[in-house]
């Protein structure tokens, strides 16, 4: 039996969140180890250790069964639609998934192009809303900093997260659509979860508790 | 969909042995206990869905065979005008994985139970049940978990109201995921949002013995689904007595895999560590009926090539022979 329970936590906007959240309980990451390079982490738990990842491959290795838990957002998730559990909605990270263009463009004029053009790394979630409002477009895939594409001429519109809308406004940008909202997502992964449930549903338990955040 | 990685395992001396060995240990324990094997052609002639593989033998299109309990039913509504009670087989399946690490090629073992319509069934299922607690000895597992489950605790409801079709699949998905926020998320509006989601949060609320049952209470469709509770209450009470040391036995009401295959209770067995489920199976009433005859299945299969790649990996898991 692996001696180490590993939790796979991600990096980034989710993980700054994350970080504080698990101050003072019995998952707190190690301090040092935190600001060193290191990307496996001992926590408060002995036998316990965190993984810190790009959402985007955290649930590769939760479902391969490397870490036994992660937190990812719920995006990042429906994006990659892979073959995990998805333990608890833990609330923190809230932001919503949104169709965004330049100050003065209206949805209504944005259906009416012949040829639109949308920059997105969201492109599962981008299709599905298509789909339902019945329209086509041609997809941008771009991997950071969207908000760039509308600026540029790149796209006429962007589909991305937005939490405060901070970074839209800097770049002269507003939300003409909501398109779906996400949040951190507690997940398992499907072996480890349903042939060890005496040893991950424990942690699995500690980790809701010390994370999920009171519904709004 | 396309085959990234072609896996066709060539298994040298230690794991051809083993094969081997295990494929005698569990056709002898099926052959004790009345079940006589049967041995569909490996070539199909018959239309297969996607995910056979298939290829050309001269101007014929032919295709591996894909699925014993499929295969096995064609040939016994062709060939028996009465069905035998208890099958068993064993060989090789070809089917294009879905993961990029499955086998192309699988060795199982597994048997059959069929009846006629008018036999009672729970008899069956419970024979099964004993029989797929024997297995993990056999195979010299040094502990095993086996799940008892029922895909009609997710079927009825869903026929109860009406939900068919993309949202029905919406539903099973979130269930899978064991996700009772994402059952509320994709019913949002619908008129059976708040039950169905009330449900999943009972299906979901534990995995052990008999509080699990107590759970089914607090749903809403707990009338609808008493036969099922009793049926998994009975099944508990005669298994829980002969329950081998090292085997335990779990409740795991929010099954979903094969929910359109399967019509009733399930069963899954697990290792301690492994990544995969080692054997599974249930009843599958829907399937003879289909092929023209009216008779009752129930099954399971043991995934061999799965057990083969656990004892590679995971030795410790296993008595040394």
């Amino acid at each position: 039996m692996p001696s180490t329970l590993l939790i796979a936590f991600p990096k980034g906007r989710l993980g700054d969140e994350l970080v504080p959240l698990l101050a003072q309980t019995p998952l707190a990451l190690d301090a040092a180890a935190l600001k060193s390079r290191v990307l496996r982490i001992p926590t408060a738990t002995p036998g316990v250790a965190a993984l810190l990842l790009k959402g985007a491959d955290l649930p590769r290795y939760v479902a391969a069964g490397v870490a036994c838990l992660g937190i990812v957002g719920s995006d990042t998730l429906d994006e990659l639609d892979m073959d995990l559990l998805e333990l608890a909605d833990l609330g923190f990270g809230a932001c919503r998934l949104s169709l965004c263009a330049l100050a003065g463009v209206s949805l209504d004029s944005l259906r009416a192009k012949p040829h639109l053009r949308l920059a997105t790394k969201f492109p599962k979630a981008t299709e599905a809303w298509l789909t339902r409002e019945g329209l086509t477009a041609e997809l941008v895939p771009l991997s950071s900093s969207a908000e760039l594409a509308p600026l540029l001429g790149l796209a006429d519109a962007i589909v991305d997260l937005v939490q405060t809308g901070g970074t839209l406004k800097a770049h002269g940008l507003v939300e003409t659509a909501v398109l779906g909202r996400s949040s951190a997502r507690l997940v398992a992964g499907r072996g480890a979860y349903l042939s060890e449930p005496g040893r991950i549903r424990p942690l699995a338990e500690s980790l809701i508790q010390a994370l999920r955040l009171p519904p709004a | 969909m396309a085959v990234r990685t072609p896996h066709f395992p060539d298994l040298l001396f230690g794991s051809a042995a083993r094969l081997r060995a295990w494929e005698g240990a569990l056709m002898g324990l099926l052959a004790a206990q009345g079940y006589r094997e049967l041995h569909p052609s490996l070539v199909l002639r018959e239309a297969v869905p996607e995910g056979g593989l298939r290829f050309f033998d001269g101007d014929e299109l032919v295709a591996l065979r894909w699925d014993f309990t499929v295969s096995l039913a064609g040939l016994l509504a062709r060939s028996f005008p009465e069905p035998p009670p208890r099958v068993s087989y064993a060989g090789a399946v070809f089917r294009r994985p879905v993961q990029p690490w499955e086998a192309v090629e699988r060795f199982e073992v597994g048997c059959e139970r069929i009846q006629s319509d008018d036999e009672d069934g729970a008899g069956a299922d419970l024979e099964l049940a004993r029989l797929l607690m024997a297995i993990p000895g056999a195979l010299g597992l040094k502990s095993a978990i086996l799940h008892l489950g029922n895909a009609a605790l997710v079927r009825k409801p869903l026929e109860a109201e009406g939900l068919f079709g993309e949202l029905a699949s919406a539903v099973v998905a979130a269930l899978s995921r064991r996700a009772p926020h994402r059952v509320a998320e994709v019913m949002d509006g619908h008129p059976a949002a708040a039950r169905m989601t009330a449900h999943a949060q009972a299906l979901l609320s534990d995995l052990d013995g008999t509080k699990t049952l107590d759970a089914l209470s607090s749903s809403p469709y707990a009338h609808l689904l008493q036969g099922e509770r009793e049926h998994l209450q009975r099944t508990l009470q005669d298994l829980l007595p002969i329950l081998p040391p090292n085997l335990e036995l779990r409740m795991d009401l929010a099954d979903v895999a094969g929910l359109d295959f399967y019509t009733g209770p399930t069963l899954r067995l697990w290792a301690p560590g492994a990544q995969q489920e080692l054997a599974a199976g249930g009843r599958y009433d829907s399937l003879f009926p289909g092929l023209g005859r009216p008779w009752k299945a129930a099954g399971f299969c043991v995934r061999l090539s799965r057990l083969l790649d656990l004892a590679a990996t995971r030795p410790d898991l296993f008595e040394q022979p």
